[in-house]
């Protein structure tokens, strides 16, 4: 990491400062590191899971553009995918990718904002969770 | 500059300690565990709940800190990249 120091006279001089100085690093760099637990090496099923939207227990109600589970019927609110999304799909809607078949684009938006809220213990959080590992 | 807009998640859905100069955070919503060197863990407080392009990053960070890169552009679209491709940011 190049922490390549202003050397200019400076402005503020070695007077107190409560500012910190903050390298940003070189483009090459890396700063971040994952740990993977041990589900993410079925790599197999990843992208085979499945992320019913919304989840069994909210079956029927809408998606707002938010991804927010709301009454069905709300304005501007997109309802519920026709059919569970597989993880390949949901992957390829996080890194900007086509629209999965039989889905309109706004409400794929809708249903990827809902999926990246989904918590630990819901329906379909372990494949959303598998699906953020770096490969 | 008009890039993509990238925007964290709040405070409440990672849990941070820190480790002498490094990170390490938990990210609730994907259960994953991540060991961040800065000026990751920066990034990702300036960005938390709040969505910003690359510019705005820049400017944010610089009202807290000195930022010292021979090319902070560059060296800030490769954090953000990384911090997207780890799930830890993401496209408003």
């Amino acid at each position: 990491m190049s922490a390549s120091d202003d050397s200019s006279p400076a402005k503020e001089g070695f007077a107190p400062s409560r500012r910190t100085m903050l390298a940003l690093g070189a483009a090459a760099a890396s700063t971040v590191v994952t740990i993977r637990p041990a589900f993410a090496n079925t790599a197999v099923s990843v992208l085979n899971c499945q992320i019913p939207v919304p989840s069994p227990d909210q079956a029927g109600n809408y998606i707002a553009a938010d991804g927010s589970v709301v009454p069905p019927g709300t304005p501007g609110a997109f309802p519920p995918a026709p059919r569970p999304l597989t993880g390949e799909e949901v992957k390829a809607l996080l890194h900007n990718g086509p629209t999965p078949a039989g889905l309109d684009a706004d409400a794929a938006q809708a249903y990827v904002k809902y999926i990246g809220r989904l918590h630990a213990g819901t329906s379909g959080f372990t494949c959303f969770a598998s699906l953020q590992m770096p490969r | 500059m008009a890039g993509p807009r990238f925007v964290a998640d709040p405070p409440e859905a990672v849990r941070t300690v820190a480790i002498e100069t490094l990170t390490a955070l938990y990210h609730r919503p994907s259960g994953t565990t991540h060991i961040l060197a800065p000026p990751a863990p920066q990034i990702l407080e300036a960005l938390a709940g709040r969505p910003g392009d690359a510019d705005a990053l820049l400017r944010r960070m610089e009202e807290r800190f000195d930022l010292a890169s021979d090319d902070a552009p560059n060296a800030v679209a490769a954090r953000l990249a990384e911090l997207e491709a780890a799930g830890l940011v993401r496209r408003a």
